[in-house]
């Protein structure tokens, strides 16, 4: 079974983020990494090609500046090959024009099943793995918190609010992966050797014939109008126990009326 | 002058970091509370490193180590430095160079259950009388054909209770003193063999520290390491190595992980309405305490770089053991004033990383032996032995050879 996981480099969140503010778009200039998030797509699909007993791991991503740190981040932990989009015309895509963009690329790989995370942890849009979806023809599952694959089959069990539905969905299709659905593995010091002589296929708009007007900030439909910094937040209240601690807590939960 | 860091140890050392926080560091408290890591833990651990091929990575690849070069190796030892000797000793192993000094027959017997894991080696050298004097040894070890025999003591012999065998060093020929030393790998289990008293420490909790007895101890020629004679100079050459990756470098991460701790605490305390950090003579400790870490950490890897290039790196690595082991102990002092109370406090690890500390500026060489080393080959070879340029031909000043102290 052959899995497509899109995986996104981002700027690393551990360093202070800077905007463009011509776009207001993040500062994606310096070095990217492995979103963490997609992390959990990669280890769930390098589980699924071992329990089918054959089959390989193929990453999508879309990054500025030929950008492939991420990428063998995630080689490293055992994907077998990466197809990166990196073109100077995709400056200021939208998740729209990304998802066409990465439908595209996967068209390539062929794959029985595509990989992606809930959201990403610098764009939080949450939409481009449907779209994706939308752009391929094929079904899609959000949320899941576990994934099988039976015969032609993938079976989920998909998070909601109140528990879990389990959804069965025909192959190929895009299932999104939440952060609880396997432990990432770290990669190995053979995996993290063996990353450099993997395959990287470094592809632009015209090698996908995506007509260069319809991606970038030309083609999005999306525009970020104004950012205001989040607003600190307030520091918390601070229970001392004098014996009372519980009836003091229990009032304040009532007067959040949360009980 | 290339700083960057390849994406292969980019990636090596995030694996190694997350390793720590995830695997060794929720362990640490418990350790330094009982005293010991509790055997079922160690295997686990050894099992889940050795699985992502993090065990034994300063050994060469023909020994079915990492094969990383004294820079990366450096590197990684630095990554150590964020948790405790015990915890690195067994999650990614402690091959001493020295046992590359193996024949075949030893190498299969010796070394490779070693780097497999499979056995633990100590080195055996300190004697009560005999610490950083190392050629002042008094266990002997008499020709006994067709082998010899070993009689004498050991103390300070770190992690002696786990160990499976020791690489013992003992004199062979007593008027040759320096030359007349060799070294033996003697079993544990040897007849004569006693382990002593685990020798209590300030810190490195953990880490048991036995006197060793060799009672009489009788072993074959297959036994003797490297040749006849040529122990101590065995242990000149390849300790170095150790001392630079588990003192230098791992001092350096002792001092990075802690200043991080620091900058943290005077970023986030607030007193007298501001943040500590605000204050200038707070300020000053961070940054003695920056400038101290990154000068440590430069030597580290240029004396890594310098064994790399296949030069003696032994005025390098004095130069590393003096600085990283001072620096180490300046940073973890100036932590404790900047946590206040609470970094004298057991609540913290602050406190331990101080009282771990203190043993770097002593063991594998006291910093006035090594700066003993560094002062006599300045000596002999001038300043510009440590200048990338060499002498750079610059004459001596035309007064320099006459010029007495005091007085023009």
């Amino acid at each position: 079974m052959n899995v497509v996981v899109c995986v996104k480099q981002i700027p690393d969140p551990a360093a202070p983020p800077s905007l463009d503010p011509a776009t207001n778009t993040l500062n994606r200039s310096g070095k990217l990494i492995l979103d963490d998030s997609d992390a959990y797509g990669v280890e769930m699909a390098l589980q699924l090609v071992d329990a089918a007993g054959g089959g390989e791991v193929t990453l999508v991503s879309m990054a500025p500046n030929g950008e492939v740190s991420g990428l063998r981040t995630a080689l490293a932990m055992g994907a077998a090959k990466a197809i990166l989009v990196s073109d100077d015309v995709l400056v200021g895509s939208d998740a729209l024009g990304t998802a066409k963009v990465l439908a595209a690329a996967i068209r390539r790989a062929a794959p029985d099943l595509v990989l992606a995370a809930t959201e990403s942890t610098d764009g939080y849009t949450g939409t481009t793995p449907v779209q994706v979806a939308e752009l391929l023809g094929f079904p899609s599952v959000t949320f899941a918190k576990k994934v099988e694959v039976s015969g032609s089959t993938v079976k989920v069990q998909r998070q909601t609010e109140a528990g879990f539905d389990e959804v069965e969905s025909p192959l190929p299709a895009v299932v999104t992966v939440t952060a609880g659905v396997v432990e990432p593995r770290y990669p190995s010091f053979k995996g993290i050797m063996a990353a450099k002589s993997k395959p990287v296929e470094t592809l632009t708009v015209a090698d996908l014939g995506i007509d260069p007007s319809e991606v970038g900030a030309t083609g999005a439909r999306q525009a970020i109008t104004s950012v205001t910094a989040a607003e600190a937040r307030q520091s918390g209240e601070i229970v001392v126990d004098e014996g009372d601690a519980h009836e003091r807590i229990i009032q304040f939960l009532e007067q959040l009326k949360v009980l | 002058m290339d700083f960057t860091v390849s994406e292969e140890m980019t990636a090596l050392l995030e694996t190694v970091r997350r390793f720590i926080a995830a695997e060794l560091a929720p362990l640490e408290h418990e350790v330094e509370e009982r005293g010991v890591l509790a055997p079922e833990v160690a295997r686990t651990i050894f099992e889940k490193s050795r699985a992502l091929g993090l065990y034994a990575m300063n050994v060469p690849g023909r020994f079915g180590g990492g094969g990383l070069s004294a820079v990366e190796t450096v590197m990684v030892e630095e990554q150590f430095g964020h948790t405790t000797d015990i915890l690195v000793r067994r999650a990614f192993g402690n091959v001493y160079e020295v046992l590359f000094a193996a024949d075949a027959a030893q190498t299969e017997r010796w070394l490779l259950p070693c780097v497999r894991g499979e056995r633990t080696a100590s080195i055996a050298i300190t004697e009560p009388d005999a610490g950083s004097d190392a050629a002042g040894i008094t266990t002997r070890a008499e020709r006994v054909a067709p082998g010899w025999r070993i009689n004498g003591a050991k103390h300070f012999i770190s992690d002696a209770a786990f160990s499976d065998f020791f690489v013992v060093s003992a004199v062979t020929d007593p008027p040759k003193r320096s030359r007349g030393i060799s070294l033996f790998l003697v079993d544990k289990a040897a007849p004569g063999v006693t382990i002593g008293r685990d020798q209590p420490m300030m810190g490195l909790r953990g880490t048991s520290h036995h006197e060793l007895f060799f009672d009489g101890v009788e072993v074959g020629d297959e036994h003797l390491l490297g040749e006849e004679g040529t122990g101590y100079a065995q242990v000149l050459a390849t300790l170095g190595r150790v001392r630079l990756a588990q003192v230098g470098a791992r001092s350096v991460g002792k001092a990075s992980h802690v200043l991080d701790l620091m900058t943290r605490h005077a970023a986030a305390r607030r007193q007298f309405g501001q943040a500590i950090g605000e204050f200038q003579m707070v300020q000053q400790l961070l940054a003695d305490s920056v400038i101290d870490v990154n000068a440590a950490r430069l030597l580290v890897l240029r004396a890594a770089w310098e064994l790399d290039a296949g030069r003696d790196a032994r005025d390098w690595i004095a130069m590393v053991k003096v600085h990283a082991s001072e620096a180490l102990g300046r940073v973890v002092d100036r932590a404790v004033q900047v946590f206040g109370g609470m970094g004298y406090c057991k609540d913290l690890s602050i406190e331990r990383y101080y009282r771990d500390a203190r043993v770097a500026r002593i063991y594998d060489g006291a910093s006035e032996i090594h700066r003993m080393v560094v002062a006599r080959d300045a000596l002999r070879s001038g300043a510009a032995l440590f200048d990338s340029m060499g002498s750079g031909g610059w004459a001596p000043e035309p007064h320099a050879a006459t010029a007495r102290g005091g007085g023009r």
